[in-house]
């Protein structure tokens, strides 16, 4: 387990802010309300077998008592990087997302199973979006019933989405709720 | 009066067979004839009231029906301002003669003296009134120029008759002989001014008669215009306008050619001719010396408005463009009354677009423009809120089509028919083709004449007409969007005109709510930025809204409210079919909330804001309307009783929406907590989705139920029992507009009586009881008063004491403070 070097962390963060935008701060400067402590600390970035993790700060001080081999995972998993060093975000992160998201995405029921089967959005789908996203900004999915689905990258942006035919993507899907059940071994 | 009118109308008809030939001489002579056999009828005649023997005169004289019909709308006018009317005509010296009549001749001689002198004063007094015109109507006014055209008139007729004339003309003639020999006696000034009056009404009146025969006489009414007097130049030039508004014909004037005047006409044409080139130069320089009036101090308002009656009135005809443009010149006048006139005649232009077949429309809608854009936005409101009165078609593209079905279903069987006997007649003979060619030309040649003949407007020149007007008016729109942008950019620069910091704004923002089903869908993106950007204010991001609000070049908050309403609406009119979800101007509107100042922003603005964004809008955020949950809530305890009242019952329609917001109103610590992400609650939190309202409850509507007004206290108390058990479908059939409007007239006539809690609690009990506790109320009244006063002196002086003994203090540190300065001096002295 370790903190983040310089690149690994402009990577992180670059990830991130495509989703959330400036409310990124958020993320970082939020009190942690985990633990006893009186104070809260602040949350922190930890690498540990490849796999980047949310944490705050006091877990991280009571983690540093587990061998390394032994400790498995702490806080929030947001990501891996690759074997070729990139970073990927992970189904995990989603929670962290969508409470900061800054583009949404809202899924008509009927569209919702197929998304959760890993598919990509199409605009037939489409219940709901937000105004002014760009093309390739990241986006969380929703449910019609607000609750995150998963997250993707915008294909198209919204001014386009009006002309688009219904069969167009609108959101191609790097995340979805649905892994939890078919990538049980990798996560 | 009326009385008279009815004789009149017994009389009449059989005195002037309706086809009377056309010549005046003939009808006189009748006239004459009978008058002679009945002395009683012709004594009849001379009292009656001027008004009825102008139009029995008219009658005769005016076969021609433009003429007529200009006569039915004077009178017409002329009843609804029937008070004026007697004014003149029941003065009790005209009326006397008529009381007394039993035939004699004298009594009337000696009393129609007077009465012209009557007339004179008359006169005066209207004169008196032209010289502050600005207050008084313009109908009024040129039907008072008309009504006096047609007293003169009476007596011209008179006179063209000659003086063998019935005895009671001769009386009249009489009469007005010593009354001109009078004036030549005198030969001051206003007699002069007098006998110009009366020959301008002359000419006026022999003008309405017969146009084509009295052309020249509008020269001589232009010269009286030009007189040195003032007051004779106005009444010249409302009288050549009243002639000029009745003559002038509905068409353009195209003057002959050169090789037109050439060829030999015959004496018709010729007289036809001179009479439209004698009519055009005389309104050219009519106009040219409006023109040179418009400058004039004293006279610019009377020549705009014979400019803008002119415009009014004949859209048509020659010189148009310069009438407009001095229209347009004076359309963002500082003086009320111009400015008013300007914008009546442009809109009533833009409203009977076809009285002018929307030419004029195009040239004023871009003359608007170019004036914005030379004023760089710096106008009256006025001048741009014009554009509201523009209509257009509501489908600007499609007339094509359905006439083209309708030619297509009308022709189907023709084609078809003619098709399967092209297909069979191909190798038919030359001649045959040549006939078929014939046909056709001759039809297209028809179609074409018919074309040019008919008024109909041709489908495709209509739509070029909207269209270039439309790209005017969105031209102009975007250039006072884009202009507000860069102004407030500027930043500490406030370029204030002399109509305020954006004047032109208001009006823009209302003309893109109207028309923005109209705008292409191409520009609806950068509309849609613009628009946030200045809702957002100058400062953007990071929501520095709360932070600057000092800073002078920014948009007040109805201002950017309204930016935020416009979006809205421009996305509900077009962009339905894409249910998108317009973050950032929720954003704006939440911290805009708090911005509200009751003094300085318009209530009603709010009051749509939230109608329009949160009880119309579909779908919501959970997180996002808890928050505005609990900022409306919040807000309502600050404010009046309309503002509280409009927010509640918004906040009633967002609980009543999402059933999941009602968590706010459960009694737990922390309220619902765990819904929501973050754990605090964040009140300063310029992101409504980041503020956590879920942790919190609605402990304000706790407040408000004590609320000193009870409609408040009802409705809060009201929300605070919606439960999550009982899901009412009831909705709430009141808008936040509605709620705001009822309150802010109830507010000023409701009165917060200290006895209001008793009051409340008794609602549903016995009405004794109830003036009880208002007589207890008065009693307590009396008392508190008694006892605030005290209160208040015993405060008073004992604040006065403590300053007096701050004083004392004061003064003796400094007495202290001085001596041992002087004690210093002295050691170092020493």
């Amino acid at each position: 387990m370790r903190p983040l070097d310089e690149a690994e962390t402009t990577q992180v963060f670059e990830k991130l802010f495509k989703f959330t935008g400036n409310n990124l701060k958020n993320l970082v400067d939020s009190p942690s309300h985990e633990g006893p402590d009186q104070n809260p600390g602040r949350y922190c970035f930890r690498l540990h077998k490849n796999r980047v993790y949310y944490v705050s700060e006091s877990l991280v001080k009571r983690a540093t008592n587990v061998k390394r081999e032994n400790l498995v995972a702490m806080g929030t998993n947001i990501g891996k990087f690759t074997k070729s060093g990139k970073f990927h975000l992970t189904i995990q992160a989603l929670n962290l997302l969508a409470a900061n998201a800054k583009h949404k995405v809202w899924l008509k029921p009927t569209s919702e199973m197929s998304f959760l089967y890993g598919n990509d959005v199409v605009k037939g789908g489409l219940g709901r979006i937000t105004d002014n996203i760009n093309a390739y900004d990241g986006v969380v999915v929703f449910s019609m019933s607000d609750l995150p689905l998963g997250f993707g990258i915008a294909a198209k942006s919204t001014q386009d989405c009006r002309k688009m035919d219904p069969n167009g993507l609108v959101v191609i899907r790097q995340a979805d709720t649905g892994e939890y059940l078919r990538n049980q071994d990798d996560l | 009066m009326g009385n008279k009118k009815q004789k009149q109308k017994v009389v009449l008809p059989p005195e002037l067979p309706p086809d009377v030939p056309e010549d005046e001489i003939e009808v006189s002579d009748e006239d004459l004839d009978f008058v002679n056999k009945n002395q009683e009828y012709a004594g009849f005649v001379s009292k009656l009231d001027t008004q009825s023997i102008t139009r029995h005169i008219n009658r005769v004289a005016d076969v021609k029906e433009d003429a007529l019909e200009s006569l039915y709308e004077k009178r017409s006018r002329k009843k609804s301002l029937a008070t004026d009317n007697t004014q003149l005509e029941v003065d009790p010296v005209d009326a006397l003669p008529v009381k007394t009549l039993d035939g004699e001749v004298y009594y009337r001689k000696v009393s129609k003296a007077p009465n012209n002198f009557k007339n004179a004063q008359i006169e005066d007094e209207t004169v008196g009134e032209n010289d502050d015109i600005a207050r008084d109507n313009g109908v009024v006014k040129l039907t008072k120029a008309e009504k006096r055209a047609k007293l003169k008139k009476l007596r011209k007729e008179a006179k063209k008759q000659g003086t063998p004339v019935t005895e009671v003309e001769e009386v009249q003639q009489t009469s007005q002989a010593e009354v001109l020999a009078e004036v030549e006696k005198d030969l001051s000034v206003e007699e002069s001014n007098e006998k110009k009056k009366f020959r301008l009404a002359e000419l006026g009146t022999s003008m309405l008669t017969d146009p084509e025969g009295n052309i020249k006489s509008l020269k001589e009414m232009l010269q009286l215009c030009k007189d040195g007097d003032p007051a004779i130049s106005i009444l010249g030039l409302k009288s050549l306008l009243a002639v000029f508004k009745d003559i002038i014909p509905g068409n353009r004037i195209r003057l002959p050619t050169d090789k037109e005047l050439a060829m030999v006409v015959s004496k018709d044409v010729k007289k036809t001719r001179f009479y439209e080139s004698t009519l055009l130069t005389v309104y050219k320089a009519y106009l040219q010396k409006l023109m040179g009036l418009e400058k004039v101090a004293g006279f610019k308002r009377v020549a705009i408005r014979c400019i803008c009656t002119l415009l009014e009135a004949n859209p048509r005809f020659n010189f148009r463009e310069s009438l407009l443009g001095i229209v347009m010149k004076n359309i963002s006048s500082t003086d009320d009354v111009i400015r008013k006139l300007c914008c009546n005649t442009i809109k009533s232009l833009f409203t009977n677009e076809g009285k002018h077949g929307g030419e004029v429309t195009v040239e004023a809608v871009q003359l608007i423009a170019n004036l914005v854009k030379a004023h760089d936005c710096d106008l009256h409101p006025d001048s741009v809120e014009v554009f509201l009165s523009l209509s257009f078609d509501e489908d600007l593209r499609k007339p094509e089509a359905p006439k083209k079905l309708d030619n297509k279903t009308k022709k189907k069987n023709f084609k078809k028919g003619r098709k399967n006997d092209d297909a069979h007649q191909v190798p038919a003979s030359d001649k045959k083709k040549n006939k078929q060619e014939m046909m056709s030309k001759t039809r297209e040649e028809v179609k074409a004449e018919f074309m040019a003949a008919s008024f109909a407007q041709d489908a495709m020149e209509k739509r070029r007409i909207q269209s270039d007007t439309l790209s005017a008016v969105f031209q102009t729109y975007f250039r006072i969007l884009k202009h507000t942008m860069h102004s407030g950019k500027e930043g500490n620069e406030s370029i204030s005109g002399p109509f305020g910091e954006h004047p032109l704004l208001a009006p823009c923002l209302d003309g893109i709510g109207k028309f923005s089903h109209l705008i292409d869908l191409d520009f609806m993106a950068d509309l849609m930025n613009y628009l946030r950007k200045l809702a957002g204010g100058t400062s953007d991001s990071n929501g520095g809204g709360i932070t600057d609000s000092s800073h002078p070049s920014r948009l007040t908050v109805s201002e950017r409210l309204r930016c935020c309403i416009v979006a809205f609406k421009v996305m509900r009119s077009n962009l339905d079919a894409l249910n998108v979800d317009l973050q950032d101007f929720f954003i704006q509107l939440y911290n805009l909330i708090l911005e509200y100042r009751p003094g300085r922003d318009q209530g009603e603005v709010l009051a749509e804001a939230m109608k329009i964004m949160l009880c119309d809008d579909r779908q919501h955020d959970m997180q996002r309307a808890a928050a505005f949950i609990k900022r409306l809530a919040s807000f309502s305890l600050c404010f009046g009783a309309a503002e509280s009242m409009a927010a509640l019952v918004t906040l009633k329609h967002l609980l009543q929406k999402n059933v999941k917001c009602r968590d706010l109103l459960e009694n737990d610590v922390g309220g619902g907590s765990l819904s929501g992400s973050i754990a605090k609650y964040q009140p300063y939190a310029t992101d409504p989705s980041l503020s956590g309202a879920f942790a919190t409850v609605l402990w304000e509507l706790t407040l408000l139920s004590k609320h000193y007004h009870p409609t408040v206290s009802t409705m809060a108390s009201g929300i605070s029992t919606i439960t999550n058990a009982h899901d009412q479908v009831y909705r709430a059939n009141v808008s936040p507009q509605q709620a705001f409007m009822d309150m802010k007239v109830d507010q000023e006539s409701f009165v917060p009586k200290s006895g209001q809690k008793s009051n409340k609690r008794k609602k549903g009990g016995k009405p004794a009881a109830l003036e009880a506790a208002d007589g207890g109320a008065v009693v307590d009244e009396e008392a508190v008063r008694v006892k605030l006063s005290e209160h208040f002196l015993l405060v008073n002086e004992m604040e006065e004491n403590e300053r007096m003994r701050r004083e004392l203090e004061r003064t003796k540190l400094g007495l202290q403070l001085y001596k041992e300065y002087k004690k210093q001096k002295k050691q170092k002295t020493k």
